[in-house]
């Protein structure tokens, strides 16, 4: 299976996820989505979470301001369900789907990103346990 | 003879002696006779969730008070992060509540395990007959000493610092306060399945004994392999330091251990 196949794959099997490691992910809403749309500055490929860095462009005007979307687990369980560091990069136009800081800071957690340019969807599935 | 007695002699045998001894062909011989437990482990994450709320620790009454005052806060969407310091989870967290897969690594006289989550977490366990050290500096990860029964692994753990958690979640655990004494039962059922029955006493947070389970499932995908996993990476952005050189920048983050645009 390619890497394309196992995206769309996961993209058909995404369904909302509890997985999160290392903290809980109860500061994010998740009976709210949030959607932004910006450019991505850096897709931070690290643990315990990857998070996706987003200039998003206020609706009002003015300077772009900076959107964590946090990956809701490591760089290995994403590799697993067919992320890499490269699946964004910086520049990209994004439109990102987060489920918001309950507090009203900046951020959420990733839900689901679309590539502008390439239509691409890459979403957050369950993390495989190849349960036999 | 009894076992305990077989196993004191031999013990205080290799204490007395001077230096490990290297192991011989023999000893690599027993190693190919063990149970084959390669490959990747992932930690069944639905089945964590269905053994804490199947069977929850016999937490103390004051204890289980504290307990739920936790899941109330982590309900309220103000999670504690019980490991956003990237301290090591430590026994028997590392056992109850991780996300990330392991993996064992056999040679003479000890089994390793190795994993993934939050810095390459690591257990050594001696396998060489040796009792436990007498007076273990505590670890986060104890003094643990394994034999085989059969197919299994049973592996007991003292010499844990008091503050690592008993944790049902990443928001909700105790730390142990001392005295823990972890005994595990790891053996392969059925082909691909490997199943941690863990018995866990903290005598100063619960009432008894706390016996649950573990399941964890084979990857043998080349794509499943355990990689590198840097806890405290997280909490840096790459970036370039005043001379121009590849360099980390420390991120701010919130107590809750969400990620906070720079200021």
């Amino acid at each position: 299976m390619t890497r394309r196949q196992l995206l769309a794959l996961v993209v058909a099997a995404a369904i909302p996820s509890a997985a999160a490691a290392h903290h809980s992910f109860a500061m994010y809403d998740q009976t709210k989505v949030v959607t932004v749309q910006g450019a991505v500055k850096t897709f931070q490929w690290t643990n315990p979470h990857a998070v996706l860095w987003v200039l998003v462009a206020p609706k009002d005007g003015g300077a772009a301001e900076l959107w964590p979307a946090e990956l809701p687990t490591s760089p290995g369980n994403l590799a697993r369900m067919g992320w890499s560091k490269t699946s964004v990069r910086p520049g990209d136009k994004v439109v990102v789907e987060i489920n918001p800081l309950r507090d009203g800071r900046h951020g959420g957690s990733l839900k689901k990103v679309t590539l502008v340019d390439s239509g691409k969807v890459l979403a957050i599935g369950p993390i495989p346990q190849a349960k036999p | 003879m009894t076992r305990k007695l077989a196993a004191l002699i031999v013990g205080l045998a290799l204490a007395a002696s001077a230096a490990n001894a290297a192991p011989s062909p023999k000893d690599w011989a027993a190693v190919a006779r063990l149970p084959d437990w390669s490959g990747v482990w992932a930690p069944d994450v639905v089945d964590q969730n269905a053994q804490v709320h199947g069977d929850p620790p016999p937490w103390k009454p004051e204890v289980a008070r504290q307990v739920a005052a936790l899941e109330a806060q982590e309900k309220a969407g103000r999670p504690k992060g019980l490991f956003v310091d990237c301290l090591p989870h430590g026994m028997p967290a590392l056992m109850l509540v991780t996300h990330n897969p392991i993996e064992f690594v056999f040679a003479p006289g000890r089994v390793i395990l190795l994993g993934e989550s939050d810095g390459n977490r690591l257990r050594r366990i001696r396998t060489d007959g040796r009792p436990h050290a007498a007076d273990p500096d505590p670890s986060f990860f104890g003094d643990a000493i394994g034999r085989w029964e059969g197919g299994a692994l049973v592996v007991d753990t003292v010499g844990v610092l008091p503050q690592t958690y008993i944790a049902v979640s990443e928001a909700v655990g105790i730390p142990n306060d001392g005295d823990l004494h972890v005994v595990e039962r790891i053996r392969l059922e059925g082909a691909d399945t490997l199943v941690d029955e863990l018995t866990i006493t903290a005598p100063h947070v619960l009432t008894g004994p706390w016996t649950t389970r573990r399941l964890y499932h084979r990857q043998r995908d080349p794509a499943a392999e355990i990689v590198e996993g840097v806890c405290l990476q997280g909490r840096y952005l790459e970036s370039r330091d005043a001379d121009g050189h590849a360099a980390f920048s420390l991120l701010p983050l919130g107590e809750d251990g969400a990620p906070a645009p720079p200021k």
